[in-house]
């Protein structure tokens, strides 16, 4: 397996990430690319899962109005979850087909990837039996939301760094009910590492736990290139 | 031909999907990958795309419904064939296979089906004789089917045509990989211990390739013992199938959950091997076989009509008493694994139609072609442990229903009447019951009513 390509985004809004995602799973699909890792920042998103009940969104849609932020309905596994600033999302466009297409341990890499990831700042993470994602003492640390097609996955998760939690009281995480989400910031007292330092560890930690050789920062431009080149963009309904 | 729509492979730990979402509608036409519905499992969406072009004429299972890996989604029509938008229904279409004898239905067993195959064709009829081995891609010319060509790897293949190793000879290696899948390094390990003459095809049943010595050759099973002793390893490493790990968590929930309890009672059958001996032969002539397991279901309905709490689900920290009796059979199916198809509204049937469904539940449940809906909504379980030979058993709830019926084989045993030892055929009943809900006296009484209404069936008059 080559090396995991990982890029930066910069500000994305989530239309364009979703549309980038779609190029690059087709050009992963045909074999023109190798595994992506794409880190897009984006403006505060609720998006919502096919294993989401509608009530899980609990604030209606004046209050994402006023407080800026968009929902999406999206083809990934999982309930409802919020996006933005403060966040480390990453993408990972990956072949499943040369993994034996197993699904779960492809999830089970990337909480790996997390939890040893984490460790790194002195956090001890773990998983929690039958529900996907990464927790700390029973508070949950970071999301995941996998879509495959083409036997390429999509979508990814989601780290808290150091986001305003606030945002998460505008739904239940995940489609569960009271549990607390927490953050690097919240776990370190503030001392949380920068986004720029989070993406390289978690990278890194990504690379091991999906068995690549090791990874490569490439340019968005790049990402977007091979994204685009048969560029057929699909709009994604937003409810 | 139509082509059915299957739940894929999705990995090794994955053993059920739910149906997130259609992307198509019935009738509506598709083209050869394009996405056809979304399936679902744990944190993952999958698009699984059409396997032909054609038409979307059934969806067998709605969103929202988790059904088992391997289970029958929708049907697709070919595309040289109109729609069939007067199709059979569901129900229709389900008594097609009753009376195909279960080993000639080519059907793919759920927990095997090929890696990265999502369709396979629709079953047809039995034939009268086996097809012909289709010939498969790998140049070797031996026969290899197309589907065994596709799990195995090009470094596989490569090595097979280097050391001159037949598909039919790779089928005998118990394979590592994925659903077992035959790897290069499994291929290495086999080829180390490989004499000049190929190595006896691996039978798991032994009996048709056992007898070789053509005087007074040995029992199956002690010819195949000797030889594994002889020549195999010592231990065998057997990975769960997927159905293996969701009876085991089944059961795990079951006893974790449930204050299993069991009591036993006895049954005196005379009366039902009459009117079995009687009637077997008149329903015969319309095509149903009568098995004891139709009086069961009879004698449990009204059971459960007289002690509602039995026909029960616990919910919380409440009981949900079931107005309804849709009694699950356990179908021992071997190393494919135990499987509880249940027969709807039993209460609503008499006996030959109880026995006609039966018979057709069973049937489909060896082959593989049970629907989703034949698994749930069950409200109440019988298990038949005297097929096999067993005179009384301790079942397993088969849970969240509250109560299991153990019925046995039916043995002529010296019991006392009038004073007299007379042989009468006997068979031994259990129950398997939750004591949160049902105390020993109900499940007694509810037992002992059971086995009342079989060794006096004209008590039906009183209760039906």
């Amino acid at each position: 397996m080559e090396s995991l390509h990982v890029a930066h985004l910069g500000p994305t809004p989530y239309r364009d990430g979703l549309a980038l995602q779609e190029g690059l799973v087709r050009a992963r699909a045909a074999g023109e690319t190798g595994d992506w890792l794409l880190y897009p920042d984006h403006p505060p998103v609720l998006t919502v899962g096919r294993g989401a009940t509608a009530d899980n969104v609990l604030a209606d849609a004046d209050t994402l109005r006023r407080l800026g932020v968009e929902r999406f309905e999206v083809a990934r596994g999982g309930d409802v979850t919020w996006h933005g600033p403060g966040q480390l999302v990453g993408y990972l466009v990956c072949d499943l087909d040369g993994r034996g297409r197993d699904l779960h341990r492809f999830l089970r890499g990337i909480e790996e990837a997390l939890i040893q990831a984490l460790a790194v700042w002195g956090i001890g993470a773990e998983r929690s039996s039958g529900r996907t994602g990464v927790w700390v003492e029973g508070e949950k640390i970071a999301s995941i939301g996998i879509a495959v097609r083409k036997w390429v996955s999509y979508h990814g998760f989601a780290l808290n760094v150091a986001p305003d939690l606030r945002f998460f009281d505008l739904i239940n995480p995940c489609g569960l009910r009271g549990i607390h989400m927490t953050s690097l910031a919240e776990r370190l007292s503030g001392n949380a590492p920068s986004l720029a330092e989070a993406r390289e560890v978690v990278a890194g930690a990504c690379a091991k736990a999906l068995n690549h050789p090791g990874w490569t920062w490439e340019s968005a431009a790049t990402a977007w290139n091979f994204a685009a080149s048969e560029a057929k963009p699909k709009s994604e309904d937003a409810a | 031909m139509p082509i059915s729509i299957v739940v894929p492979q999705l990995g090794e730990s994955v053993a059920e999907g739910t149906v997130a979402k259609w992307l198509k509608a019935e009738g509506e036409r598709v083209r050869k990958e394009e996405p056809l519905v979304e399936i679902q499992t744990d944190k993952i969406n999958v698009e699984i795309p059409s396997p032909a072009e054609g038409v979307l004429s059934k969806i067998l299972v709605a969103e929202g419904t988790t059904v088992l890996v391997g289970t029958e989604i929708a049907t697709l029509a070919g595309a040289e064939e109109p729609a069939m938008a007067a199709a059979p229904s569901a129900p229709a279409a389900a008594q097609a296979p009753a009376a195909a004898p279960a080993p000639s239905q080519k059907a793919a067993p759920p927990a095997k089906p090929a890696p990265g195959v999502s369709a396979q064709p629709a079953p047809q009829p039995p034939p009268v004789a086996p097809p012909p081995p289709q010939q498969g891609g790998n140049g070797h010319g031996d026969g290899l089917a197309l589907g065994e060509a596709r799990n195995l790897s090009p470094a596989v293949r490569k090595i097979m045509r280097e050391q001159n190793v037949s598909a039919h000879e790779v089928s005998s290696i118990r394979g590592s990989g994925i659903a077992g899948r035959v790897t290069r390094d499994d291929l290495l390990d086999y080829l180390k211990n490989r004499t000049s003459a190929p190595r006896e095809p691996y039978a798991p049943s032994a009996a048709p390739s056992a007898p070789k010595a053509p005087a007074a050759p040995l029992p199956a099973f002690m010819t195949a013992r000797t030889e594994a002793a002889a020549t195999g390893p010592r231990e065998e490493v057997l990975p769960f199938s997927k159905v293996r790990k969701l009876i085991a968590e089944n059961m795990l929930r079951s006893k974790h959950s449930a204050a299993h309890t069991h009591c036993f009672d006895e049954c005196d059958m005379s009366a039902i091997v009459a009117l079995k001996k009687e009637w077997g032969p008149k329903l015969e002539a319309q095509g149903v076989k009568l098995t004891y397991m139709p009086f069961f279901i009879k004698a449990s309905v009204l059971a459960l009509k007289e002690f509602p709490w039995v026909n029960g689900e616990v919910k919380g920290d409440a009981l949900v008493v079931k107005k309804y009796y849709n009694i699950g059979l356990a179908v021992g199916r071997d190393e494919k694994g135990l499987i509880v198809p249940n027969l709807k509204d039993c209460d609503r049937k008499n006996l030959a139609q109880i026995a006609g469904e039966v018979n057709d539940l069973a049937a489909r449940a060896r082959a593989d072609r049970l629907r989703p809906d034949d698994i749930q909504g069950g409200t109440f379980s019988i298990t038949n442990a005297g097929v096999f030979g067993a005179i009384n058993s301790s079942p397993v709830i088969n849970y969240p229903e509250v109560a299991i019926l153990g019925v046995h084989k039916i043995v002529e045993r010296p019991v006392i009447r009038d004073g007299q030892i007379v042989a009468r055929p006997m068979m031994n009943t259990s129950i398997g019951f939750d004591h949160r809900i049902i105390d020993g006296e109900l499940a007694v009484k509810f037992q002992r009513r059971i086995c009342e209404l079989l060794e006096r069936p004209e008590m039906l008059w009183f209760y039906a």
